[in-house]
């Protein structure tokens, strides 16, 4: 196991720097300019501003710079928000919109999973096909839909949270944005259990657990869940790629103060640093995120440790 | 013959087995009916799809949601058919077990080998996990695993299929059933190995005066360990008696074609086996009249007209024209 892990650790790193690479040129490539909105601006004071932060040399060599200033951790500054440079705006941002995402999957995970192994173990009973229509709507419904949705019926209305805003500390504040970011992927989640374990237990080694005499739920809960949970594991990587594109939604609607927006201002703004340091972030999460998956699928079955 | 002085251990009478399918029912076995006494081995032979597995999967209560069950199936006194599987649980895996067809895929491939034959154990005999383990090692060497301490911490996936089958065999075993249910325990693995395991099953039989059904579609496995077989078509017993009077005085033309079938240590022709000819019989569209008559070379009016019940007491024939002693 140990070996297994060490080897998909390994293989994290060249995929980040890949995906530094290709965004890096990418959005150089893109039309436009950090500095090209400001049409006051005197082509004299242009150059210079380029000047002073780089953008005059040679596309490799501000490639290579921006490496060298990775490496010790630096993102570099903010081309749009002088006074702060990219870390101090990743740092105010970022444990927002990760408490958000960690908790929406961590809720997806705790909720997901037990609905579904309920609706398969009441296969074609009310309380499948009632789970099953939820779940149908959760996958359809987006955010944007929802997360207002809420706000109102349990903010404004039932006034049991708050509608929008943010106080450090104050987790009442995350419950509406978390669900509302949770429910279609406790949806998916529930469904892709549910269907996984129905067919888990039509294998022949849930048959020998049955055929020993063990009580159903032992059966289920030892020897059937553990493999029907391989497509949820599968799953986590896209999961958090779809939490991470959702909180950007999410945020807005409830005014989180996550550092979604920096995203899509940096990349509106030409932000160079802004949105690479976005990119660097968020990418190294949900490599993270998909190395647990990978090592969580190890664990759950003993046969893909040794390819 | 001392057998038939022993107490009936397994007694099935009038199983069918019915399974509903989008294209209407199918019904795999029809009116199955055998007794198995103590520390006898009964041979089910047939062709694929003739219900050999699914009568005593009927037996488990391990059949597919889609099947329906009706007859009586009886452990001892114990009836077994429409318990709940509460009431199964106390007697699977301790007094009824089953080793199945396909040993690569009938283990938890998560869980190790020794966790696999004790859980069993520690679940309906109430021992330490110790306990149990010590009990899984002997096991283990019982049912002859090369190098058994060390299998126990391994996994499914890090044994052949031979090894596997042996400790399907084992887990079998752990609570000292009374009856053994063997579907097929030697088809998916190689010449050498099927031998070694049905002399460990003939063995094990033997010391612990086991009653044990050998469910094969080979008459040569049958020849080598059971004391009696019943001959399967389409669902039904055409033939049953002593292994002897049956391989060596076949009556119904099914058995016969099917000792013609096989192949023998001692031919040195090597001509092409002659096959049985025909197609297996489809379960949905059977005839009215005897369900082997289509292919069957004896087959009459009286034949296709009605079916043949199944009679005679200790040797019994379903056949309107059961072939005479040669
Ligand atoms: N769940 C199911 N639904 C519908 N038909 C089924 C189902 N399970 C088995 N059958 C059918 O029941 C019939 C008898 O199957 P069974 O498994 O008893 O055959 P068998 O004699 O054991 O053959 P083999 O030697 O191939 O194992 C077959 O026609 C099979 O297709
Ligand atoms: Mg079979």
């Amino acid at each position: 196991m140990l070996s297994y892990a060490l080897r998909r650790i390994a293989g994290v790193i060249p995929t980040l720097f890949i995906i530094i690479t290709l965004s890096f040129f990418v959005i150089r490539i893109a039309p436009g300019g950090p500095f090209d909105d400001e049409q006051t601006l005197p082509p004299e004071i242009k150059a210079n501003l380029e000047a002073a932060y780089g953008l005059d040399k040679p596309l490799l060599e501000q490639y290579g710079r921006y490496l060298a200033g990775l490496v010790q951790g630096d993102f570099g500054p903010s081309f749009k928000f002088k006074d702060f440079s990219v870390t101090e705006l990743i740092a105010q941002g970022l444990p927002v919109s990760l408490m958000l995402g960690l908790s929406a999957v961590l809720l997806a995970l705790l909720v997901g999973i037990p609905l579904g192994t309920l609706a398969a173990l009441r296969q074609n009973s009310p309380t499948d096909y009632g789970i099953m229509s939820v779940a149908v709507l959760g996958i359809a419904l987006p955010g944007f839909v929802t997360g207002p949705l809420f706000a109102l019926v349990f903010g404004l209305h039932l006034r049991w949270f708050p509608v929008a805003g943010w106080e450090a500390g104050e987790l009442r504040y995350l419950v509406l944005p978390v669900v509302t970011l949770a429910l279609p992927v406790i949806a998916y989640i529930a469904r892709l259990t549910r269907g996984s374990l129905l067919e888990v237990l039509r294998t022949n080694h849930v048959r020998t657990a049955r055929a020993k005499g063990l009580p159903e739920r032992r059966v289920i809960l030892k020897h059937a869940l553990r493999p029907a949970l391989l497509p949820v594991v599968s799953y986590l990587g896209p999961a958090t790629a779809f939490v991470i594109t959702g909180s950007l939604v999410v945020e807005t609607v409830f005014g989180l103060p996550g550092s979604g927006r920096y995203l899509v201002q940096g990349a509106i703004n030409r932000d160079y640093t802004l949105v690479m340091g976005m990119i660097v972030v968020y990418g190294s999460l949900t490599l993270t995120l998909n190395l647990i998956a990978d090592l969580l699928y190890g664990w759950l079955d003993p046969r893909v440790r040794y390819d | 013959m001392s057998q038939d002085e022993a107490p009936v251990a397994l007694d099935i009478e009038q199983l069918s087995v019915v399974f509903d399918t989008p294209d209407g029912p199918l019904s795999a076995v029809n009116d199955f009916a055998l007794e198995i006494r103590r520390g006898e081995c009964v041979g089910v032979v047939g062709e694929s799809g003739a219900g050999k597995s699914q009568s005593f999967l009927a037996v488990m209560g391990l059949l597919a949601a889609n099947a329906r069950v009706s007859g009586q199936a009886r452990l001892g006194t114990e009836p077994l058919i429409g318990r709940s599987i509460a009431e199964l649980n106390q007697f699977r895996g301790v007094k009824l077990s089953m080793i199945f067809q396909d040993p690569m895929t009938s283990l938890t491939p998560h869980m190790t080998v020794g966790e696999q034959i004790a859980e069993s154990i520690i679940h309906h005999l109430k021992i330490s996990a110790d306990a149990a383990r010590a009990r899984a090692l002997a096991l283990l060497e019982q049912v002859q695993v090369t190098d058994a301490p060390r299998r126990l911490d391994q996994y499914p996936h890090e044994l052949s299929g031979g090894m596997r089958q042996r400790v399907m065999i084992a887990i079998a075993l752990a609570c000292d059933p009374e009856v053994l249910i063997a579907d097929e325990p030697t088809t998916a693995l190689d010449v050498t190995i099927q031998a070694q395991i049905l002399a460990l099953l003939a063995k094990l039989k033997r010391e612990r005066g086991m009653a044990m059904a050998l469910i094969t579609h080979d008459l040569g496995v049958v020849a080598g360990i059971a004391d009696r077989v019943a001959v399967m078509y389409a669902g039904r017993v055409v033939e049953l008696g002593t292994v002897h009077e049956v391989l060596k005085a076949p009556k119904h033309p099914y058995t016969a074609a099917l000792l013609a079938s096989m192949p023998r240590i001692d031919d040195t022709g090597t001509g092409p086996l002659p096959a049985i000819g025909g197609q297996p019989p489809n379960p949905r569209r059977l005839p009215p009249g005897c369900a082997f008559g289509p292919r069957c070379e004896r087959v009459d009016e009286t034949c296709r007209a009605a079916r043949p019940a199944l009679t005679g007491h200790e040797r019994r024939v379903a056949c309107h024209h059961p072939l005479e002693r040669p």
